[in-house]
């Protein structure tokens, strides 16, 4: 890729008819000019101050044409943003305040219901009891995740190249397994009559009472099987991350930390840990956001014979509303509600810890 | 393994809807010299393989005969994921069938959704009131006919001769008689398989657990008035369902977590006695003493001869009944599948869809449907079936057989698998008025 490079796209700028903008003769040689495109379009902050300089004296000079065409190079990035995830949202919240079915969809005209989809929900106990079990079911997926992850990822840190290759592999293979393929290889090893988990339970290790257990019928039960399900398909990323994460600290800190006595229990948890955490952060969010919104592995459990209202969580909930659009749209909006509840604090702190 | 398929299905939905779309949009001009009647293509929906190929021969070729210039295009959809399909197909006057299959517990909620044309004035033409009258109400809405029968099919019990002669049974008459058969084939275990089932009931097999309700008289819901509600809780479907839970105790063995998906893998597999699924199940049962080993793809003379030995044996060893009733000379009011059929009220080939329905519903097509074992829709038809044992077990069942209430949000039921869910609890010993009375309101939220 010759653009990302500095020194190449200077000389590819002017040949190249989609940065046709970029001021080559003015604004002087041409390495500053690259980055004078570069700089309002990315984060400001990250740039050097010798390189933002003069662009920014560039774009004093003409600031109207310039700062248009700013805008302009934003368009590309925010149509489809607007098309992918503004609509949608914009309409599941106009959906929200309707009465929208079936016959809705055939002509009949909707009829704006205020927040009466709303009330519905939030005076219904069943809600209440989805929403619990939702967050209860995204915490413990989300830190056994993350707990299992940056073990394996310090593992793989610290064990041989043999080794490394077949974590790496194995890893890859959980995560690269299309998930309704594995859910289905999970739902034969948990079947009550046919499958190997029962058989290994009772055959070689004699616990007869449970050749023919149903794993799915009792809701506790079926949650841990969700778990071990979701939390062995969520690791390998967590582990690929975070050992990225423990590449980029950096061997000399480790070696200062050694020889002014630090232990590795020490050196781990007091410089590992804290060079890592913005890697732990983001790794964190996304999990809580991807257990709360955990849908394919517990839909199949439910079609493998799960009791279905006695196991719903949001996904399933919502899809289970789904021929009622505007209540779906109203759940599905409480659950966005839920889940920026859930992430401010980390949001938060995330952008806070970019300032710094 | 069925989760996996309908990745695919939905694959090929979309890939349907897209090549239909960019034929509506081609076809966009034909339509504007329709009055001129020529080169109009209209498209027909059938579901799953259940019409078979000769069938849609005839459709197509009596079609274009009888329409001059008009030709007539079947295209198959899957049964999974068909409501959703059909919640976008129907909407767009682009994409919409002409003529279009639907389940008969699918048909009151696009119903009562407008999705069809009124065809009251056709009725009394295609066959009227001798038209499978179940099916009728399932099509009708506030006194107007919207989507006639297509077909039917009925359940009936498979068993094993050879077991049922080792522990002494006979095919029972009642339907006390059958629960005591079950019993008794699960206690006596003629096979000496582990877990051996009298009868194969799973705990969510809510389509055989209603049969036990209807019989006994009750339903699983009732309208009063405007308002629709629960009727597990009626004394007549409480009785069915203590027989219910009786049979989950004492005939059967199947795991509670399971649904009636191919109960003929145990059957096979030489672990139960019995099963209950519409007659064409006679093809996937596959004994492993009858078994040739030959592959199923290979289209070889020697492989068709052997398969076919290899069925005349399956049918040897298996025989089949319909669901005994209350008293012997009654058969059980079952839970009766089939479709409906209908025509979109967006089609822009409203009278050509009409000239495709009178076909459907002729003599020659109603017995060319009986001959392939399924029920007509016109019930004048049915005894083309044959006399077979699978005809004769086929149309006992059906001729008592009974569908789900005709509630506008019946499909919403069966989205939250309510039944599902209640079946289950009866299997694992619930207490039968507690569960019934929960189920019930949990119905009536959902209808209402």
């Amino acid at each position: 890729m010759p653009t990302s490079h500095p020194a190449a796209d200077a000389g590819a700028a002017p040949a190249e008819p989609a940065v046709p903008a970029v001021p080559g003769g003015p604004a002087g040689p041409g390495s500053p000019a690259s980055a004078q495109v570069v700089a309002p379009v990315g984060s400001a902050p990250g740039q050097p101050p010798a390189a933002a300089a003069h662009p920014r004296g560039a774009a004093r000079r003409r600031p109207l044409r310039s700062r248009l065409r700013v805008y302009l190079l934003l368009i590309p990035a925010i149509v489809p943003i607007a098309v992918g995830l503004g609509y949608p949202l914009v309409r599941q919240l106009v959906l929200s305040f309707q009465e929208y079915g079936l016959a809705q969809q055939f002509g009949r005209p909707a009829e704006w219901v205020g927040l009466d989809n709303y009330v519905t929900l939030l005076t219904d106990p069943y809600v209440w009891t989805v929403i619990a079990r939702s967050v209860a079911f995204c915490l413990v997926n989300a830190a056994l995740t993350m707990a299992i992850g940056m073990g394996l990822a310090v593992l793989m840190a610290k064990v041989g190249r043999a080794a490394r290759m077949t974590l790496q592999v194995g890893m890859l293979l959980a995560w690269g397994t299309p998930v309704l393929a594995t859910m289905t290889i999970w739902q034969w090893l948990f079947d009550s009559q046919y499958g190997v988990i029962n058989w290994l339970l009772a055959e070689p290790l004699g616990m007869d009472g449970l050749r023919y257990h149903s794993w799915l019928i009792d809701p506790l039960s079926f949650y841990a099987v969700a778990t071990v399900i979701v939390v062995w398909m969520s690791v390998p990323f967590v582990v690929f991350t975070v050992y990225a994460g423990l590449l980029q600290v950096p061997a000399e800190t480790m070696e200062a930390a050694q020889l002014d006595g630090a232990n590795a229990r020490q050196r781990f948890w007091l410089i590992t840990i804290p060079m890592v955490k913005p890697v732990l952060f983001v790794v964190a969010l996304l999990q809580i956001i991807w257990d709360l919104r955990v849908f394919t592995q517990i839909y199949v459990l439910q079609r493998a014979g799960a009791p279905t209202r006695e196991t719903h969580l949001l996904g399933t909930y919502i899809y289970s509303l789904a021929k009622e659009f505007s209540m779906a749209g109203a759940m599905a909006t409480i659950m966005l509600a839920l889940t920026l509840a859930l992430t401010a604090f980390y949001i938060r702190r995330m952008l806070r810890e970019e300032e710094l | 393994m069925r989760i996996v398929r309908n990745g695919a299905v939905a694959l090929t939905a979309t890939a349907l809807l897209a090549l239909t779309a960019c034929s509506g949009d081609a076809d966009t001009p034909d339509t504007q010299d329709d009055a001129a009647g020529d080169a109009t293509e209209i498209r027909l929906w059938l579901n799953g393989t259940d019409t078979p190929d000769e069938l849609r021969e005839y459709l197509v070729d009596t079609f274009a005969a009888e329409n001059d210039g008009a030709t007539l295009v079947i295209e198959e959809q899957d049964w999974n994921g068909l409501v959703p399909r059909l919640q976008t197909a129907l909407t767009s006057e682009e994409q919409t069938p002409d003529v279009v299959e639907i389940g008969n517990t699918q048909a009151p909620t696009f119903t009562y959704a407008g999705a069809f044309s009124d065809v009251s004035d056709l009725y009394a033409e295609l066959g009227g009131d001798t038209l499978l009258q179940g099916f009728v109400e399932a099509g009708s809405a506030d006194g107007k006919v919207y989507a006639l029968p297509y077909y039917s099919g009925a359940r009936a019990v498979f068993y094993r001769k050879d077991l049922f002669a080792a522990a002494g049974v006979e095919v029972p008459t009642t339907l006390e008689e059958f629960a005591q058969a079950a019993t008794t084939l699960q206690a006596a275990n003629p096979a000496g398989t582990p877990n051996f089932s009298g009868f194969w009931f799973p705990g969510q097999d809510w389509y055989n657990g209603t049969a036990w309700v209807y019989t006994y008289g009750g339903d699983l819901a009732v309208q009063d008035g405007d308002a629709w509600a629960g009727a597990l809780s009626s004394p007549e479907s409480q009785e069915g369902l203590a027989q219910v839970q009786k049979l989950f105790t004492e005939g059967t063995n199947a795991p509670q977590d399971a649904d009636s998906n191919e109960p003929w893998v145990p059957f096979n597999n030489g672990e139960s006695a019995m099963f209950s699924a519409p007659t064409w199940a006679r093809w996937s049962i596959d004994l492993p003493e009858c078994n040739k080993g030959v592959d199923p793809e290979d289209e070889s003379e020697e492989a068709k001869a052997l398969r076919a030995e290899q069925q005349a044996c399956n049918e040897e060893k298996t025989g089949v009944f319909p669901l005994p009733g209350l008293t012997a000379d009654e058969p059980a009011t079952v839970f009766a599948g089939g479709s409906n059929i209908a025509i979109p009220a967006k089609s822009q080939n409203q009278e050509l869809a009409r000239s495709l329905m009178r076909i459907i519903f002729s003599e020659d097509y109603q017995t060319m449907l009986a001959e392939n074992g399924l029920i007509p829709a016109n019930t004048e038809y049915a005894s083309a079936m044959g006399d077979d044992v699978y005809a004769t077990a086929a149309i006992d069942a059906a001729l008592g057989a009974k569908l789900t209430p005709a509630a506008e949000k019946w499909a919403d039921v069966e989205g939250a698998r309510i039944l599902e869910d209640f079946f289950q609890q009866i299997a694992s010993g619930a207490d039968i008025a507690e569960a019934s009375a929960e189920a019930d309101q949990l119905i009536a939220d959902t209808l209402n």
